[in-house]
């Protein structure tokens, strides 16, 4: 499948972020920011169709609502 | 993504058990509107034609292949758009041997505290000619699921997971993919329609392309 390049322009706080994320996955900055906009596509469809995105603790089973923008 | 209009194809080969040789045949990087259409007008009437000597022998529906209740078509258009979903299919003599949809938004349960990614195999059928226990004789072509779990591995590979897969298993395939595949069960989930899961590490994910490499 071809590709289109692009340039990504990060404050170090973010770039921090991003790259602590792939040191602890183990994936390069392209296959993370890959993965980040198929997640946020497939949570932002479930909720467009009326889904809610929770997190459970699982002891106390309490529920916490993520908010999308 | 949804039905392919121009997918990547890679050579692959197939098995003829019956006349003992290779088959040169095609992995497709997506299911397209031609694969729908031989699953509809090649798969549906043959599978139709075994579930109607199956019910002559009065064998129980429980005992039918699962997979005659799947909606191909349906099942594209409900991931329509997604990047989530990476499809292949194999083509052979001009017929489609085999489609399988994926997900890459699944987390690994083995291991669960490193919460890693892998490629979730969500659906994979072979054409019901090439299913010994749907037809009862040697498969026209042997290899497909073989391949398909190869191509998951490379996919998951590729994008950063390392090998790593995992999947839902109908009953008649369990051995496949335990023994011969060499996934770990995790046994029977009961949140997923009783079917056992299962799943590859990354280490068992190289030994299985390894061996695929040797002569």
């Amino acid at each position: 499948m071809s590709k289109k390049t692009m340039t990504l322009n990060l404050t170090e706080a973010e770039m921090a972020a991003l790259e602590a994320l792939c040191e602890k996955k183990q994936m390069s900055k392209t296959q993370l920011v890959r993965q980040a906009i198929r997640l946020y596509q497939k949570v932002d469809e479930r909720i467009e169709d009326g889904g809610k995105l929770f997190f459970e603790n699982e002891v106390s089973k309490e529920k916490s609502e993520i908010m999308m923008l | 993504m949804s039905v392919a209009e121009m997918p990547d194809i890679s050579p692959i080969s197939l098995f003829d058990p019956t006349a003992g040789s290779a088959v040169p045949a095609e992995l497709w990087d997506g299911i397209t509107d031609k694969n729908l259409g031989d699953w509809e007008v090649e798969w549906l009437p043959e599978l139709l034609k075994r579930l109607r000597i199956l019910h002559g022998q009065g064998v129980a529906r429980s005992k039918w292949p699962q997979s005659r209740l799947w909606d191909w078509r349906r099942k594209l258009q409900a991931i329509e758009g997604l990047l989530a979903n990476q499809c292949f299919s194999i083509v052979c003599n001009d017929m489609t041997q085999a489609m399988m949809i994926t997900d890459l938004t699944h987390r690994a349960k083995l291991d669960a505290k490193q919460a890693a990614h892998l490629v979730y195999v969500e659906y994979l059928e072979t054409a019901p000619w090439n299913r010994k226990e749907i037809i009862g004789q040697e498969p026209r072509l042997s290899g497909c699921g073989s391949i398909m779990i190869r191509a998951a591995i490379e996919l998951s590979k590729e994008e950063g997971f390392q090998g790593r897969v995992g999947l839902h298993s109908l009953p008649q395939a369990n051995n496949f993919y335990a023994n011969q595949v060499g996934m770990e069960d995790l046994g029977i989930d009961k949140d997923y329609q009783n079917l056992r899961y299962f799943e590859l590490t990354p280490e068992k994910a190289e030994a299985y392309i390894t061996k695929g490499q040797q002569p």
